[in-house]
């Protein structure tokens, strides 16, 4: 039987979103941010009440949840008022519309592009990616900024050993938040702006798989965002990032905070890779082949798997923290018949992953922009697509390296060891593919280039002293001190960071049709790697010499080093606020537009006019050759843009035809 | 619904040819998006799944599963995978009878799916309340305690899922799923029914599993 060809509706840019046709009624009427704020609220004093209500013991309900009506905060009401908040945010952003309207029956648009709305689309729950992406931009920029300022605070108070700002117990609660931020939050910091915005782009497609998970992942940060900074309020957490049991089972209701927050996160990642992971699989355009995906793709495809994989176990571990807290469960405490170590395990099954969740995104960006600045194809590129696949797998194994002082069976440390070892073998394939691409070639000193070559060699640093720290002598010695934290902020800041920032710099003029300042940026680029490497370098020598993290005291002889590393971190700051003016001044002040390809890229995305339009390409793309064949002699274009009718449907029916074989 | 996919679109407008291709990548983007489901709820299960053999082999203080614990009622926990287990046979059967273009039997079994998949989704939100231990009672009561509310909220999506998809269904003539509708829009409508309704159909039977792996769990192996 052969489908009609008759055309019904055609797919309608800028169709209706879940919350309604913009111009459609009074803008205060529509769901937009001040409607979920109000939601939010309304949630919040519910829940809280309902908690109140429920676990307070009355005169006709004495008996079960006395001993949590008698504490010093109700836990149970908090959670409850939290979860309620939520609740209360999504209702009023209009995130259930589309559901009630489907378990009613109707028909939804299939995806909706913004071509207008002004503004007021990036305070919407949208489905369209590229303003999800934008909203992502912002959000994570803020996100880390709140973090970076919590660092300030952390190294104002270790200028001085014996005069302090903070109280200790104000100072443990400032690291916590500053780490959990950076940790929870900073997971997305790529995946969230550029894997949205880009990946259909990237892939020559004009859709996402699912625009509405899509968005709601974006939606749940800042609501994680706001539950983790209320810890503060609350007493704030004592335990760092990591929040190991029985410190956290105990702690104040700020806990609460931090066990709520992380596994919303958690649910956030889950979405974000589920949509992300389904589109590049599915809605690849013909002649996108495996073979000639972007890096950045395969690092996101990599990224998306280990966070739908990881991410469930973070979130169910962040909900038995919190039972354990509330309903007074037992899973963390052994002489009921918990363990504690069962956190560590189900915390760190997700905390390593998350570890190469965070570098994959900033190996794929500089093994993307490479080829672009160095005009070569890039080296190796099936090695540095296995090395991402390799990084992925084995990113499962070595999660107990974390428990090495923790009371491991001794005998299982070998194979931890082992197998953390392991992993710098497809760390080192990918690092050395951009390296391999780097010899010989005449290299643009561009910004996003010089951010690209910072972040070799920080990572290089930051992955040596990695190595070292998995042999388990080695992290014997240095558990718990500045060394370990000078090790994973080269990873990571150094890392992710640095990749980030070229990101933005590279990508900006494509999403925002705006180039930021070069000179601003070459300012914020020097500024930062200086400052950046003056403040991690010497928390080396302090962690070998001894200073322990998360103490607020330390030896009277490191206070120069100490001192050093403040200065640094100011200055370090200080670049971070360059870039923002930079943003700020060239997005909204001077508005420099730029419309085509600035770095003659290759790139499907850069095909395409900057910003691109509503529908991504005029046409669906048919792509004729890889991304990176620069300076190849008589290499095809990488796709064409407008191919002629037929096309398509010659591809639909090589897939009905091996569907049919199958 | 073998036929209904087999036909390639020719002669089209470039618009429709467009049409096409999203239409078929919405198709294998509901078949790879519920075996990625599969994979993250396996990998949330399994956390609770670690934590009770993990508990239960350290048995600190003696306490994973003490003397003195009440079991969970047997009856009731057999009832709940029972009807779980039946929701998701009674939904399979049925998507046999659409598959062969009936609808009306389908639609029957799915209704039959749904209340049977509230009924057990309820029965496991009743139990919780009526528990003959405290939470932190042992290792056992609070793996418990935390893994059956996950499970009914997994049920209860399911039977959302699955009521959106009766509801879509009412919209379809019959006639739909055994000639090919006159229109592009209305055969591609009827595809991705199909298409989403064998995604639920593997979900639904995948929860049915972890419902029968709960059931041994904490019922059998304890």
């Amino acid at each position: 039987m052969a489908i009609e060809t008759e055309a019904g509706t055609t797919q309608r840019p800028g169709g209706p979103d879940p919350v309604g046709t913009p111009g459609a009624g009074a803008w205060w009427a529509r769901p937009a941010l001040h409607t979920g704020v109000i939601g939010a609220i309304i949630g919040y004093a519910f829940g809280h009440w309902l908690g109140n209500y429920w676990a307070v013991p009355t005169a006709n309900s004495p008996a079960a949840y006395q001993q949590i009506g008698t504490s010093d905060g109700n836990d149970f009401a908090i959670v409850l008022g939290y979860t309620f908040m939520l609740v209360g945010w999504l209702i009023g952003l209009g995130v259930f519309n589309d559901l009630v309207k489907l378990m009613l029956g109707k028909r939804l648009p299939q995806n909706g592009h913004e071509a207008n709305g002004g503004v007021a689309k990036y305070f919407r729950f949208t489905l369209d990616h590229k303003v999800v992406g934008i909203q992502y931009l912002i959000g994570m920029i803020i996100y880390f900024c709140t973090a970076g300022l919590l660092a300030m605070g952390i190294r104002t108070e270790l200028l001085s050993p014996v005069h302090h700002v903070f109280s200790s117990s104000v100072y443990v609660e400032i690291v916590g938040e500053h780490g959990t931020m950076m940790m929870m939050l900073m997971t997305s910091v790529i995946l969230g702006p550029f894997g949205n915005y880009l990946i259909p782009l990237m892939i020559g497609s004009k859709r996402v798989a699912f625009p509405r998970i899509e968005a709601l992942s974006f939606w749940l940060t800042p609501a994680a965002f706001l539950v983790l900074l209320s810890a503060l309020p609350l007493g704030g957490f004592h335990f760092g990032w990591t929040g190991y049991p029985t410190l956290s089972v105990q702690d104040t209701s700020g806990a609460d905070a931090y066990a709520f927050a992380f596994g919303l996160m958690g649910i956030s990642m889950i979405l974000a890779s589920f949509n992300i992971l389904v589109t590049v699989i599915c809605y690849r355009a013909p002649g996108m082949r495996w073979g000639r995906l972007p890096m950045f793709v395969w690092g996101i495809l990599g990224t998306g798997t280990m966070m739908a994989l990881a991410a469930p176990i973070l979130s169910g571990g962040m909900y038995m923290l919190l039972l354990d807290r509330t309903a007074q469960t037992a899973f963390f405490t052994d002489n009921l018949g918990g363990s504690t170590y069962l956190y560590e395990d189900l915390f760190w099954f997700f905390g390593h992953p998350e570890v190469y969740i965070l570098a994959l995104p900033g190996f794929a960006i500089v093994s993307e922009l490479l080829p672009v600045f160095t005009r070569k194809p890039l080296f190796g590129y099936k090695v540095a697509s296995a090395g991402m696949i390799g990084v992925t797998l084995l990113s499962f194994f070595v999660w107990q390296h974390h428990l090495f002082d923790s009371g491991i069976d001794p005998d299982m440390r070998p194979l931890y060891m082992l197998t953390t070892e392991l992993i710098s073998i497809p760390t080192g394939f990918i690092f050395l593919v951009g390296m391999g691409t780097l010899w010989k070639a005449k290299i643009r000193f561009t910004v996003p280039m010089l951010f690209c070559l910072a972040f070799y060699f920080n990572f290089l640093i930051g992955g040596i002293s990695g190595v070292y720290l998995s042999d388990v002598p080695a992290d014997t010695t240095e558990h718990g001190s500045f060394f370990v934290m000078a090790h994973f902020h080269y990873t990571i800041m150094g890392g992710l960071i640095f990749a980030f920032m070229g990101g933005c710099y590279y990508w900006l003029p494509k999403m925002m049709g705006i180039s930021l300042n070069e000179k601003l940026g070459r300012v914020h680029f020097w500024l930062m790697f200086i400052a950046f490497n003056s403040t991690f370098l010497p928390l080396f020598a302090v962690g070998l010499a001894g200073q322990p993290r998360r103490v607020f005291e330390y030896a009277r002889n490191l206070t120069t080093l100490n001192d050093w590393v403040s200065i640094s971190s100011f200055f370090l700051g200080v670049s971070i606020l360059i870039f923002i003016i930079n943003f700020v001044w060239s997005t909204v002040v001077v508005r420099n537009r730029e419309t085509g390809n600035p770095w003659k890229s290759r790139g499907l995305e850069w095909q395409v006019s900057s910003p691109p339009p509503a529908d991504n390409f005029e046409t669906v793309p048919v792509v004729l050759s890889g991304p990176y064949e620069y300076g190849v002699k008589d290499a095809p274009p990488v796709a064409d843009l407008n191919p002629p009718v037929g096309v398509l449907a010659a591809g639909l029916s090589e897939s009905e035809t091996a569907r049919a074989e199958a | 619904m073998a036929e209904m996919t087999s036909a390639t679109p020719s002669g089209l407008s470039r618009e429709q040819e467009e049409e096409a291709f999203y239409h078929e990548a919405a198709l294998n983007a509901a078949w790879t998006g519920s075996r990625l489901m599969i994979g993250i709820v396996t990998s949330g299960l399994g956390g609770f799944v670690f934590a009770f053999f993990y508990l239960r082999s350290v048995n600190s203080h003696g306490n994973w599963y003490p003397s003195s614990l009440t079991p969970p009622n047997k009856i009731e926990g057999l009832l709940i995978m029972a009807l779980t287990v039946a929701s998701a046979i009674i939904q399979s059967v049925g998507l046999t009878q659409i598959k062969a273009g009936r609808k009306q039997p389908w639609f029957a079994a799915a209704v039959a799916a749904l209340l049977l998949g509230l009924v057990a989704a309820a029965l496991q939100i009743w139990q919780l309340t009526i528990l003959p231990f405290q939470p932190g009672q042992a290792g056992f009561a609070s793996v418990f305690v935390g893994a059956m509310p996950v499970f009914a909220l997994l049920v209860l999506g399911c039977m959302v899922w699955l009521e959106i998809l009766v509801a879509r269904s009412r919209n379809i003539p019959d006639i739909s799923f055994v000639e090919q509708p006159p229109t592009f829009d209305e055969a591609a409508d009827v595809q991705r029914f199909q298409a989403n309704l064998s995604a639920f159909t593997l979900f639904y039977n995948f929860t049915a599993v972890a419902a029968l792996v709960l059931w041994l769990l904490f019922y059998v192996v304890h």
